[in-house]
C-alpha cells in the first residue's frame, strides 16, 4: 500500500494557482535537500534496514552538525525518527559503548545524572499544579504574569533568609542570651537634644492607639526588630570573635541588594537566550500568529473558544492596522503637521497630568508628616488618624490607577497604530509610578535635611530635623510600610467592592447592564506593574527596615492566592494574545530599573547623610559607611591596601575604560554579523531562484 | 494494577526512557492513559510486543486533544499508517516530542509536518489557508483569509519559490519566541 506521504503527484491544482509554469512536483522530491527530510510510516523499516548496512545515501545528519551522530553529541531522544529506529539506534550505540574508554563512559554518565537531575528540578517547582491550571485555562500570557510573581515571592524569601540570618536572627539570640555588649561611636561629643528619643506611649493609652500603631508602625512597633531604630551600635563578643553589629547591617544590605542583581539579570539573560530576537521580530507577526498562536495547551471547553476568537479579533486588527498604515502613508504635509502639533498639545498635557501627580504626591507627604508630629495619636479619632497617616500612600494609590486612565484617552486621540499605542502607554505608565515613588522619598528628604540647607534652624544642631524626625530612618521604614499594608488592603477592598460585585451583575443583573459592563478582563501589564512597584518599596525600605522582605513574601504569597481567586472566578481572557517570552523579559527590565531607583536613596543615606543619634546601630558615626572604614583598619596590612586601591579612582577610571572599548567591540561584531547575515539571505534568494529555473530547463529538455 | 515489572520489561522502559523525554513513572502513567481509551484492547502486558493500535476516533476524544484544531494531523503525523490509528510507540512519541523538555528543533520539525495538510514537504498556499480556517474556525471571510495567508508567505519565504520549505519554516519559528510555550502539551 503506497502511504500518504508518496501520493504527492496529484497537486495539480495547487501549481496551476501560481499562475506560471512550475514543473511536477516529483521532480523536487528527487532534490538532495529534499532528502534530509526524514519520513514516518512505511519507509521507517527501509531506513532502519539501510542503517543496519553502514551509511544511507541521504546523509541526513548534515544538518545535526558533521558526524555528531559518532560521538552521541546528539542524544537519541532528540531525533525525530519513529520509536523503531530509534531503538534500532540505540541497539547499535550499545554495541559500541563497551569500545569506549572508561573517561568517555564516565561522560556519558554525568550527563545522564544532570539530565535526571534537572527533570527532578522541574518537578520541585512550587505552585507548579496551579500554574498548570492557569494554563490550561487562559494560556501562557496570563500564567506569564503569575510565573513573574513566583519569581518575587523566591527572590523576597532569598532575600529576608539573608537579612534574618545576619540582622535579625543574631540579635535576637544576643538579647535572649543576655550576652555582654561593648557600646561602640563617640557619643561623647553630642549635644543633649540630638539625643532625645522616646516613641512609647505614657499615661492612659486608648484602645484604639494599639491599632493605629499596627497599622502605621509607630508606637510600640517602632521599638521592634521590625525598624532600624531598635538596633544598638555595639559589638558582641560571641564564642571567642566579636560581632559587629553596625557592620553585619551594612555589609547584610548590600550583600540584599547585589544577590537580588545577581539573580534577576541571571534570568533575564536566560528569558533572553529563548526569546533570541535575532533581528527585528515585527516582520514576522503574521507567521508568529499563524503558527505558534494556538496554545496547545488549552483545556477543552470555553478555553478553546475563546482562544479561536482572539485569534480571529487579533488578525482582523492586524489587517485593519495594516490599511491605517498605507492610510497613514498618504497623508498630505498639512494633514500631517496638524497631527504633530496634536501630538506634542498632548504630549504636553500628559506631561501636565504628571507634574499635578507628583505634586499632589509631595504635598500630600509634607502635610501628613508635620500633622503626625504635631498631634499626637490620641488627640484624633481613630478613622482621621488613619487618614491623616496613609495620606501619601492613599494619593499615590489614586495617581497610579487614575492617570492611566487618562493616558489611555488620551492615547487614542493621537491615532497611532494599535501596537505603538499599547507600548506608549506602558511606558508612561512605568515612568508615572517609579517617579511617585521617588517623589515620596524626595518630600521625606526636604524634610529631614531641611530642604538640603545644613544652616536652617532646625538642622543647625544635629544635620538633621531631630525635632520632627529623632530616628529618621525609621521614619522612612515606617512609610514603606504603610504602603505595604495599604497594598494589600486596596487589593482586599477592590476584589470585594469591585470585582466580585462586578461578576454578581454580569451573572444575574439585567442584560443591557450585562452587556455594558462586560466580565472583567485580566489585564497583564498593569498588573505587573503593581508587583514591580511593590517589589520597588521592599528594596527602598529594607535598609531601614530588615524584616520589610518577609512581609514582602508573605504579601505576594497572599496576591498569588487572591489573584488566583479572582481570576477564576470574575475574569475571562484576554482579547488580545499576549506575548508572553518577550513581555517576559520587558517585565524584568522594568523591575532592574526599579532595583537602580532603590539603589539611589540607599547609597544616598549611606554615605551621604548623617545617621540619626538618637537610634540604632549607626548612632554616633558620622556616616554609615565609616564603620566599614574603622573595620578595614583593623585588617591586616595586605588586605588594607588592597581594598584600597579596589576602592579608588586608580582602578575604577581604567576599569570602566575597559568595560566601554569591550562594548564598543560587541557592538561592531553584532554590526558585522548582521551584514553576514542579510548576504546570506540575498544568496539564499538567487539560489531558490537557480533551482526553480534549472528545474525548469530540464522538464522542459526531457 | 500491575507493577511495572508486569507490564513492561526492564530492557524495554530503558529503551522508553532513552527514545523519549519520559522517566519510567511518567512512562507508566502514560501507558494507563492508553488503555484508559480502550481497556479491551490494550492488555496489560507489553512483554511480548503485542501489535495493538488504537483508531483515531479514541485518540482523538482525549481531553488533551479535544478541542485542538489539529488533532487530526497531529494523530496522522505521528501515526505509523498515516491514518492516524496509533500504537504505544507512537502515542509516546507523539506526547515526548510535545512535552516541555523537547528541544525548538525537534518540535519546528513536527510542527511542519502537521500544518503540511497534502504531505509535500512544503507548506504551500492551500495549506495555509486550511491551517488559517482551522484556527479561526472559518469565521474570517475568503478575502482576509487570502490576504492573511499572502503575508505569512511573504514574512517566511526565504527562497522566493511561493511557498515554505522546511528550512524556511524552521528559520521563521526560530524566531518565534513564544512557539517552544505553545507548542507544548502537558500530560
Amino acid at each position: 500500500m503506497e502511504p500518504r506521504w508518496a501520493q504527492t503527484g496529484r497537486d495539480g491544482p495547487d501549481d496551476d494557482d501560481w499562475g506560471q509554469q512550475q514543473p511536477p512536483s516529483s521532480l523536487f522530491l528527487q532534490l538532495p535537500s529534499n532528502a534530509t527530510l526524514r519520513f514516518r510510516g512505511n519507509v521507517a523499516k527501509a531506513w532502519g534496514a539501510a542503517l543496519d548496512e553502514g551509511e544511507p545515501p541521504g546523509a541526513p545528519q548534515e544538518r545535526d552538525g558533521e558526524g555528531a551522530r559518532e560521538q552521541e553529541s546528539v542524544p537519541l531522544k532528540q531525533l525525530p525518527l519513529c520509536m523503531a529506529e530509534k531503538r534500532i539506534l540505540r541497539l547499535r550505540e550499545q554495541r559500541v559503548a563497551w569500545k569506549r574508554s572508561r573517561w568517555e563512559q564516565w561522560q556519558v554518565g554525568m550527563r545522564h545524572l544532570w539530565g535526571q537531575v534537572r527533570g527532578a528540578l522541574l518537578y520541585a517547582q512550587v505552585w507548579r499544579g496551579s500554574l498548570h491550571r492557569i494554563e490550561g485555562h487562559f494560556g501562557t500570557g496570563i500564567q506569564s504574569y503569575f510565573n513573574f510573581l513566583r519569581f518575587l515571592v523566591l527572590l523576597n524569601l532569598g532575600g529576608a533568609l539573608l537579612m534574618v540570618g545576619f540582622v535579625v536572627a543574631p540579635n535576637a539570640a544576643f538579647e535572649g542570651l543576655q550576652l555582654n555588649q561593648t557600646q561602640r561611636g563617640q557619643n561623647s561629643m553630642v549635644n543633649r537634644s540630638c539625643l532625645q528619643y522616646d516613641p512609647t506611649e505614657r499615661g492612659l493609652v486608648s484602645y484604639f492607639t494599639y491599632l493605629m500603631d499596627l497599622l502605621s508602625g509607630t508606637g510600640f512597633m517602632e521599638l521592634t526588630h521590625l525598624f532600624y531604630g531598635y538596633y544598638q551600635n555595639s559589638a558582641v563578643d560571641f564564642v571567642g570573635f566579636s560581632y559587629n553589629i553596625p557592620l553585619a547591617y551594612l555589609l547584610s544590605v548590600l550583600g540584599y541588594f547585589s544577590v537580588c542583581l545577581l539573580w534577576i539579570v541571571h534570568r533575564a539573560v536566560h528569558l533572553l537566550k529563548r526569546s533570541l530576537v535575532g533581528e527585528n521580530w515585527e516582520l514576522s507577526t503574521y507567521s508568529h500568529k499563524v503558527f505558534a498562536g494556538w496554545d496547545f495547551c488549552l483545556a477543552p471547553g470555553t478555553a478553546a473558544a475563546m482562544k479561536h476568537n482572539s485569534l480571529r479579533y487579533e488578525l482582523r486588527m492586524d489587517l485593519e492596522e495594516q490599511t491605517l498604515r498605507r492610510l497613514m502613508a498618504q497623508r498630505s504635509p498639512g494633514q500631517r503637521l496638524a497631527l504633530f502639533s496634536l501630538r506634542g498639545a498632548l504630549n504636553l498635557l500628559v506631561l501636565g497630568l504628571l507634574g499635578a501627580a507628583f505634586y499632589g504626591v509631595y504635598r500630600a507627604t509634607e502635610y501628613s508628616q508635620r500633622a503626625q508630629q504635631d498631634t499626637s495619636p490620641g488627640q484624633q479619632g481613630l478613622v482621621l488618624g488613619l487618614l491623616v497617616a496613609y495620606l501619601p500612600s492613599i494619593v499615590i494609590t489614586a495617581a497610579n490607577q487614575l492617570v492611566p486612565l487618562a493616558f489611555g484617552l488620551l492615547v487614542r486621540l493621537e491615532r497611532y497604530p494599535l501596537s505603538l499605542e499599547i507600548r506608549l502607554t506602558l511606558l508612561r505608565t512605568v515612568f508615572l509610578r517609579l517617579s511617585s515613588l521617588l517623589v515620596l522619598l524626595f518630600s521625606l528628604w526636604t524634610q529631614i535635611t531641611c530642604h538640603g540647607d545644613p544652616a536652617a534652624d532646625s538642622c543647625r544642631i544635629c544635620h538633621y530635623n531631630h525635632q520632627q524626625h529623632p530616628c529618621w530612618e525609621t521614619s522612612v521604614g515606617q512609610e514603606m510600610y504603610k504602603l505595604l499594608v495599604f497594598d494589600l488592603l486596596v487589593l482586599l477592598l477592590v476584589l470585594l467592592l469591585v470585582e466580585f460585585p462586578r461578576k454578581l451583575l454580569v451573572t444575574h443583573g439585567p442584560a443591557p447592564l450585562a452587556r455594558l459592563l462586560g466580565q472583567q478582563e485580566f489585564l497583564v501589564p498593569p498588573n505587573v506593574l503593581d508587583l514591580v512597584y511593590s517589589q520597588t518599596v521592599c528594596w527602598v525600605g529594607t535598609a531601614f527596615s530588615p524584616l520589610l522582605p518577609l512581609l514582602h513574601a508573605a504579601k505576594f504569597i497572599l496576591f498569588f492566592y487572591l489573584k488566583k481567586l479572582t481570576l477564576f472566578s470574575n475574569c475571562r481572557p484576554a482579547d488580545r494574545t499576549f506575548r508572553a517570552s518577550i513581555s517576559s523579559f520587558f517585565f524584568l527590565l522594568v523591575l532592574l530599573l526599579g532595583l537602580a531607583i532603590a539603589w539611589v536613596p540607599l547609597l544616598y543615606s549611606v554615605f551621604v547623610l548623617q545617621p540619626s543619634q538618637a537610634c540604632g546601630p549607626f548612632r554616633g558615626e558620622p556616616t554609615m559607611w565609616s564603620t566599614l572604614w574603622v573595620a578595614i583598619d583593623t585588617l591586616p596590612l595586605v588586605a588594607r591596601e588592597f581594598l584600597q586601591f579596589v576602592g579608588s579612582l586608580a582602578f575604577a577610571v581604567p576599569l570602566f575604560l575597559l568595560l566601554c572599548i569591550l562594548m564598543f567591540y560587541l557592538m561592531a561584531l553584532d554590526h558585522s554579523y548582521s551584514c553576514l547575515v542579510k548576504e546570506l539571505k540575498g544568496q539564499l534568494r538567487l539560489e531558490g531562484q537557480d533551482k526553480v529555473f534549472l528545474v525548469t530547463q530540464i522538464t522542459e529538455l526531457s | 494494577m500491575g507493577n511495572k515489572q508486569t507490564i513492561f520489561t526492564p530492557e524495554q522502559l530503558d529503551a522508553y526512557q532513552d527514545c523519549t523525554f519520559f522517566t519510567r513513572k511518567e512512562i507508566l502513567r502514560l501507558f494507563y492513559r492508553y488503555r484508559d481509551l480502550a481497556p479491551q484492547l490494550v492488555p496489560l502486558s507489553y512483554i511480548n510486543k503485542p501489535d495493538v493500535k488504537l483508531p483515531y476516533e479514541l485518540i482523538g476524544s482525549m481531553a488533551e486533544l479535544k478541542d485542538n484544531p489539529f488533532r487530526q494531523r497531529i494523530a496522522e503525523v505521528f501515526s505509523e499508517d498515516g491514518e492516524g490509528n496509533m500504537t504505544l510507540d507512537d502515542f509516546l512519541d507523539m506526547f515526548s516530542v510535545l512535552s516541555e523538555m523537547a528541544p525548538r528543533d525537534l518540535k519546528a520539525y513536527y510542527a511542519f509536518k502537521i500544518y503540511d495538510f497534502n504531505n509535500d514537504d512544503y507548506i504551500c498556499k492551500s495549506d495555509l489557508e486550511k491551517t488559517v480556517n482551522k484556527l479561526t474556525r472559518n469565521e474570517l471571510t475568503p478575502e482576509e483569509v487570502s490576504l492573511v495567508c499572502d503575508k505569512v508567505i511573504d514574512e517566511a519565504d526565504q527562497d522566493n519559490d511561493g511557498k515554505l520549505s522546511v528550512e524556511d519554516f524552521q528559520h521563521m519559528i526560530v524566531r518565534a519566541p513564544d512557539f517552544l510555550s505553545t507548542f507544548h502539551i502537558r500530560i
